[in-house]
């Protein structure tokens, strides 16, 4: 990988990112990492002019409207959204300098029936990202490959590392 | 790397893979007979250290913990009970065999155990929510599903880059490139190795037909049924998904006739992820106990 030959890229720290989590970092020097997306998004927020980012993992489209039930909000994406902004926001980032970026959403082959969760989260976040006008400079979704993801809160690029294949950016 | 051979080769070079989970059938019979089987079950537990260790080590964990510490195998089983011990059995003679090291399907260490668990987790908990199988059963069906694939990288073949290279373009599933490149499929290496190992027709069914359940014995395809789901959902969850993932279809006849909805498979999703997450850290370590 390029990155280890770069003494900058040595020196960042690494937040990961677990299934239904977000994590954000005011720190340059780190990479914000999540694993194996599959069908699941993994979102990443970013508003370069204070190097403040952010990255959500959400595994499906909408929360279930059931009274009085306790839910992880990052889990979905129609919560998990709106709280990983509430959060850049309270550390200092603007909404207006915040750039988003969207992979995933990896989809099975030819099911009408079952299985459809990667396309279910591909239009939730569409229409989420319609209402919350979101300023989304990258998409990476759907196919059929399991993404890796890995945020430099440095430049705001993202790393994509899928199965097989050399990394790239986006 | 080497190029292609045949099943019967693929089968032979996994005998030398130590840790091979050859005692699970026998542990299953044990687990589910009577109270006089107990001393044999101490006695198989023994003869592995690690496994040994692993017992004690939840049966005096905070969970099962009481006033009393465990000292021997013994009292462990009396205190965790066969169902839970087995499922501990399965979970460490299975994964150590799957965490050995191998190269192919674009997995990194590890990856094939953690999709495994993934795959055991959603069929024990479709289980136990249809009621179409025994839930311990389901779990080891998971664990064990995709043996075959193991011995497949663990035999190092040129020809299962050849595989991801061709697929979607030539070929557009895993299943038909399997056939044409190797002559044969992983789910015929997973059923020999099973058989081998003596293990009941029901894993022996799962392993060769959880891909296609429609094709199954009438009697076994409820099982194999609930297997295939289990793998597709733990297929869209991401954990140790190779490049060959997303490249199987799913057999939507076999899914309806054993009566499962998308929308309750959905719905599940939170509990899996809660308890996939109690076995898998973010920075994907396995804890089995």
């Amino acid at each position: 990988m390029a990155s280890s030959l770069n003494p900058v890229a040595e020196q960042m720290q690494t937040i990961v990112v677990g299934v239904a989590d977000f994590k954000i970092s005011t720190e340059p020097s780190t990479y914000i990492v999540t694993h194996s997306l599959g069908s699941c998004l993994g979102i990443t927020f970013y508003d370069d002019k204070r190097r403040i980012g952010g990255l959500l993992h959400a595994m499906l489209p909408a929360s279930p409207q059931v009274q009085g039930q306790k839910i992880r909000e990052a889990m979905f994406l129609d919560t998990g959204i709106p709280k990983l902004l509430s959060a850049l926001i309270r550390s200092g980032a603007k909404k207006h300098d915040i750039r988003c970026k969207v992979f995933g959403g990896a989809q099975l082959m030819t099911a009408d029936s079952f299985f459809r969760i990667g396309s279910k989260n591909i239009d939730m976040f569409y229409r989420l990202s319609q209402e919350l006008e979101l300023d989304v400079v990258s998409w990476e979704v759907s196919g059929r490959v399991n993404r890796s993801i890995r945020l430099n809160n440095l430049t705001g690029d993202v790393i994509v590392k899928i199965p097989s294949k050399p990394e790239f950016i986006r | 790397m080497k190029s292609a051979a045949d099943l019967q080769t693929v089968v032979e070079m996994t005998r030398s893979i130590p840790c091979a989970p050859a005692i699970l059938p026998k542990l299953l019979k044990l687990a589910e007979g009577s109270s006089s089987d107990l001393g044999e079950m101490e006695m198989l537990i023994n003869l592995d250290t690690g496994l040994a260790t692993d017992v004690l080590r939840t049966a005096n964990s905070a969970y099962f913990a009481s006033n009393q510490r465990c000292e021997n195998i013994s009292d462990a089983i009396l205190r965790l009970g066969s169902k839970v011990l087995y499922r501990i059995a399965a979970s460490t003679l299975t994964g150590r065999w799957l965490v050995h090291p191998v190269r192919g399907y674009g997995w990194e260490p590890g990856d094939l155990c953690r999709h495994s668990l993934c795959v055991a987790i959603c069929a024990e908990t479709f289980a136990k929510k249809m009621q179409i199988a025994d839930s311990a059963t389901a779990y080891t069906a998971g664990l064990i599903h995709d043996l075959g694939k193991f011995a497949l990288a663990y035999a190092n073949f040129t020809a299962l880059d050849e595989i991801a290279n061709r697929v979607p373009d030539e070929f557009p599933t895993w299943r038909e490139a399997e056939k044409a490149i190797l002559g044969f499929e992983s789910t015929e290496v997973t059923k020999a190795l099973l058989e081998n190992w003596g293990f009941p027709s029901t894993f022996v069914s799962v392993g060769y037909y959880y891909q296609i359940p429609s094709e199954a014995p009438e009697e076994e395809r409820k099982i194999v049924t609930l297997i295939h789901a289990a793998k597709h959902v733990a297929t869209q969850l991401g954990y140790g998904v190779g490049v060959d993932g997303f490249y199987y279809e799913p057999d939507e006849v076999a899914l309806k006739e054993a009566g499962f909805k998308d929308a309750e498979m959905d719905a599940a999703i939170p509990e899996i992820l809660a308890t996939i997450q109690r076995f898998i850290s973010p920075t994907g370590e396995i804890r089995f106990t």
